[in-house]
């Protein structure tokens, strides 16, 4: 009695559907009294009134007058349906589901880098209103008096703070290391971002005062993994490289600095960094650039009005912070630059600098990756229509209007969606810590909050409707136009509309076989890129190298007692077992730090001050035979290079050739420039082959050797390169020793070289693997796609072909139409597939490395590739068809 | 679908309500029908799958209104009655009926 829940639903607004019920048990009983008094027996009369009552029960369902509660009404008896639907087929529910739920998924956990990495907001009160300070040369950092000089002339912000972020505090006094994140921040750092205690107090203006005495804050994750969220942690001390600190309180929940990707675990004043970091100019230091500014708009002031302000006070500023011994050029540049301004709303990182790219092309990736699963699921449900047909032919005879059998078809594929969308969603969980934690490196662990925020949940709940509708809404029209008479008389097989009904899947399959492509060519140039860089000859050889980095307590020796103890340590390094040869420098290659510096060099004229740029390493001897870059002329460095003696320093081929003319530049003269003043002059003794610096994208630039030997400068910490025999890790117990016996409170970090070279190209892998195996997956969709179609395709036009070949046709000539179509197909998607790989591959191209965008190899082998898999999926469909047995498939019919 | 014999023209369902019912006062819905039937001498049935929903449409748009009453067999019945919106309504109906009978008149006459 469908018009009775109509009715019910109808009036469901302003009355209880009781009500209806009692009205219409009145009515019935009446016309049963009715009956019975004209001379029904009771029961007869009861039967017969109720008869008429139900006469409308195959009544057409007007939908139109439906309200809101018809709707949801219709929509449960749907999912009732769609539910039992899917419990029929479940292999056809399984396989939807499932690529669904991959395609969502690494769609929802691609999103949730994005969202994590450059969309979510700081946890501070309005962050829109913050804004970074940085010089208009360029430099997003600054120095101290810069910093100092802004805070006093200010009048735009109604709060503003620096910060220096990148302190890494050892934890324990001796032995292994255990780091955690520092930020250095200014007094109005917390009042400023609005930021409360969750116990004891926060910094304040009192806190940061030139000479302080250091106090910590901790972050409340810190407090809660490494305190145990002890109440009493206010008043304890904490030891920050060695310095005991007083801890004063714990900042407010999910506050973990302004770094995205990195998380503060304990602020101190920047007053105390001096002391902490052991440089005691760091804040007078007109040239130690390692501040952020940030400051609070005021109320209601554009951002324009900002900038203005800033410009007011630009000159005085920059006039009263001119580093010191810096040229008159430098000067008058330095002078004559301003302030620039940058949002901070989202939070500072350079993680996104690093990653942003590279995850807006997985998001492309992926995207692509859920059309194809979309287009299959698509496939999958025509086959299925198909196979359908009577249920639904049967239900259009009956009177279902054509709208209410989409919509009911609808809310099956919006199901499948849904469930997809949900398992999509664990995945997405998984798969994002897997990419963090590939991407985190044991010196550099990567913080980023992934927990499901609103915004992508609602990505994920957008994608699962818009596939849904997507994949489900054309099979759906064409599945509602069926023509019960045509398809009930046809026995379900349709021969006539099977033809029409294929040219859709076969699009479908050709799409698939297009964006396949894009995604296989991408994978192959960003593979390619990747095993470039990984074979790249780096101008050494990491394999059986340990780096070994000690950090060395404060209050270091002198100059003289430093050389002296490092020979020492030298001379005991070389002694440990499985060690054959060992050096110290300042820098190791492919870290981000560098040094670089202008030359000086007799008969060279720079053409931009660029060029006159070299790079530049300290090393002992014993540098270039540990890390296993060749000597190809010269010396190397030896114990008569000391303190006095003639300075002296081993190039590479890259600096002969740039500023000599000649590969082999032994004996010639450079000087380094320092500020205005040209250093002593340095005698080359030996070139080295060209070896990677910072990056093996880049090659090499010239590059100076300096000999630790004639330095007396003193630094805090040590890096040494062992060349080891037998696993690299073997030495490990033996060079504690060494250097727990140089001083008890020396802390050491091993790594080894290769391992190093591989963090270098992390982006680069991370983009290799996951285009790979999107490419793969994209591959066997598109494989799977193209299989359905044509197995489906044979199986329905099994007479056909029992007739063929009951009139003469071979086998081979069957198989061969089969092959034929699969290959037109293919033709047909590789061609537009080129097209649209052209241009998607121009995106990439700042990713690639030795390769362009249109490696005709990579796009050879990708068609290649593709040709082969739809060949192999035909295979079996045209085996199939060739198969047949004429005799019954015509007795089928 | 075959309509039956008698089936009640579309739209002149409400205008026989709401002339039943300015004619007899309050009613229910049983006694509607019969009325209906009883005065058209059978010639026109109500079916009451369609007079339920036409009349609970017409109370949504406050042409009638409903209470709960007690029959003479002393059962719980629900009693409608027109609304002076509803009254104004019967007069436009009444009237554009006249004209659509006029002008079927008409064309049967002369066509």
């Amino acid at each position: 009695m469908s018009w009775l829940r109509r009715l019910r639903n109808l009036a469901g607004s302003n009355r209880h559907s009781a009500d209806i019920g009692r009205e219409l048990a009145f009515h019935l009983s009446e016309r049963t009294d009715d009956l019975i008094a004209r001379g029904m027996t009771p029961e007869a009369a009861a039967q017969e009134a109720r008869r008429q009552f139900g006469n409308y029960g195959g009544q057409k369902e007007r939908t139109r007058d439906a309200g809101v509660l018809t709707s949801l009404d219709t929509f449960v008896a749907d999912l009732r349906y769609a539910i039992r639907a899917l419990r029929h087929s479940r292999a056809f529910a399984l396989i939807a589901i499932l690529s669904l739920a991959l395609g969502i998924g690494a769609n929802t956990a691609i999103f949730t880098l994005i969202d994590a990495v450059m969309l979510r907001s700081l946890p501070v009160s309005h962050p829109e209103e913050l804004v970074q300070v940085q010089t208009s040369d360029g430099g997003s950092d600054v120095t101290n008096p810069i910093w100092e000089a802004m805070r006093d002339r200010q009048s735009v912000f109604s709060g503003v703070f620096a910060y220096a972020s990148n302190d890494r505090f050892n934890l324990t006094t001796g032995g292994e290391p255990r780091y955690a994140n520092g930020d250095a921040v200014s007094g109005d750092f917390f009042r400023t971002l609005g930021v409360q205690p969750e116990l004891g107090r926060l910094l304040s203006m009192t806190d940061d005062r030139s000479g302080c005495e250091p106090t910590a804050v901790l972050s409340d994750a810190f407090w809660r993994s490494v305190y145990g969220a002890d109440q009493n942690v206010v008043g304890k001390t904490i030891s920050l490289d060695s310095h005991l600190v007083r801890i004063v309180g714990v900042s407010q929940a999910g506050f973990n600095g302004l770094d995205v990707g990195k998380s503060a675990q304990v602020f101190v004043p920047l007053c105390a960094d001096p002391v902490l970091t052991a440089r005691a100019d760091l804040l007078t230091n007109r040239s130690e650039w390692f501040l952020t500014m940030i400051g609070r708009r005021k109320d209601g002031l554009s951002s324009e009005r900002v900038q203005a302000g800033l410009r007011l006070i630009a000159p005085a500023v920059f006039a009263a912070t001119v580093p010191d011994g810096a040229s008159a050029d430098r000067q008058t540049t330095y002078m004559a630059q301003g302030f620039a301004t940058a949002p901070v709303g989202t939070g500072m990182s350079a993680l996104r600098q690093q990653y942003s790219g590279a995850l807006l092309a997985l998001m492309g990736i992926v995207a692509l990756v859920l059309l194809i699963a979309c287009a299959n699921v698509a496939n999958l449900l025509l086959a299925r229509a198909a196979s359908r047909q009577r249920e639904l032919a049967i239900r259009v005879a009956l009177g279902s209007a054509r709208g209410r059998l989409i919509r009911q078809l609808l809310t099956e594929s919006v199901l499948i969606s849904a469930i997809g969308a949900a398992i999509g969603l664990l995945f997405a969980r998984w798969g994002c810590r897997l990419l963090v934690a590939f991407l985190s490196t044991a010196d550099k662990p990567i913080y980023l909050d992934l927990s499901v925020d609103r915004r992508v949940l609602g990505f994920n709940i957008a994608v699962a409707v818009l596939t849904g509708l997507g994949f489900g809404l054309g099979p759906a029209l064409r599945a509602a136009r069926v023509d019960p008479n045509a398809a009930l008389k046809s026995n379900g097989r349709g021969t006539i509309h099977g033809q029409r009904r294929w040219t859709v899947g076969k699009a479908l399959v050709v799409a698939q076989i297009a964006i396949s492509l894009t995604l296989v060519v991408g994978a192959g140039l960003l593979v390619g890129t990747f095993r470039r860089l990984a074979t790249v000859d780096p101008g050494f050889a990491p394999d059986g190298v340990m780096l070994v980095r000690a950090e060395l307590p404060p209050g270091s020796p002198d100059g003289a007692s430093k050389l002296a103890a490092q020979t020492d340590v030298l001379r005991r390094l070389r002694a440990v077992p499985g060690v054959t040869s060992a050096s110290l420098s300042v820098l190791t290659p492919l870290t981000r730090a560098g040094w670089n510096g202008e030359l000086d060099v007799d008969g060279y004229v720079p053409r931009s001050r660029k060029d006159a740029i070299a790079f530049f390493n300290e090393t002992t001897s014993g540098y270039f035979q540990t890390l296993g870059t060749p000597l190809l002329a010269g010396r190397d460095f030896e114990s008569g290079d000391r303190i006095g003696s003639p300075k002296v320093a081993i190039v590479n081929v890259a600096l002969g050739l740039r500023f000599f003319s000649t590969p082999n530049p032994v004996g010639r003269v450079l000087r380094v420039k320092q500020g205005k003043r040209t250093g002593d002059p340095v005698t080359i003794v030996g070139v080295v082959k060209d070896a990677k610096y910072n990056s093996l994208r880049a090659p090499a630039p010239p590059t100076v050797y300096l000999a630790t030997s004639q330095d007396t400068a003193v630094g805090t910490s040590l890096n040494a390169e062992l060349r080891v025999t037998g696993g690299v890790s073997s030495i490990v117990p033996d060079v504690k020793a060494v250097l727990a016996d140089v001083s008890p409170r020396v802390t050491v970090t091993f790594m080894p070289f290769a391992t190093q070279l591989n963090d270098s190209i992390k982006r680069e892998r991370l983009l290799a693997t996951l285009s790979g195996f999107f490419g793969a997956l994209a591959l066997l969709l598109a494989m799977l796609g193209l299989y359905g179609v044509m197995a489906y395709n044979v199986a329905r036009r099994r007479n056909e072909i029992g007739i063929r070949m009951a009139l003469g046709a071979a086998q081979q000539r069957v198989a061969g139409m089969v092959l034929g179509e699969v290959a037109t197909m293919l033709v047909v998607g590789l061609l537009l597939g080129g097209a649209l790989t052209v241009g998607a591959t121009r995106l990439i191209k700042a990713f690639l490395f030795g390769m362009g965008a249109t490696d005709p190899a990579t796009f050879g082998g990708a068609i290649a590739l593709l040709a082969a898999v739809g060949l192999i999926a035909a295979y079996l469909p045209a085996r199939r068809a060739a198969g047949v047995d004429p005799m019954q498939a015509l007795r089928d019919e | 679908m075959p309509k039956s014999r008698n089936d009640i023209l579309q739209g002149t369902l409400s205008l026989l309500v709401l002339k039943t019912l300015a004619a007899r006062g309050s009613l229910h819905g049983y006694a509607i029908t019969s009325h209906i039937q009883t005065v058209s001498a059978d010639m026109l049935r109500v079916e009451e799958g369609s007079l339920y929903p036409a009349m609970h449409r017409m109370e949504q748009d406050g042409l009638l209104r409903a209470e709960w009453g007690t029959t003479e067999k002393n059962r719980q019945a629900r009693f409608y009655s027109l609304t002076a919106k509803g009254r104004k309504q019967l007069a436009q109906e009444e009237e554009s009926w006249a004209r659509l009978t006029e002008g079927v008149r008409r064309v049967l006459r002369y066509a």
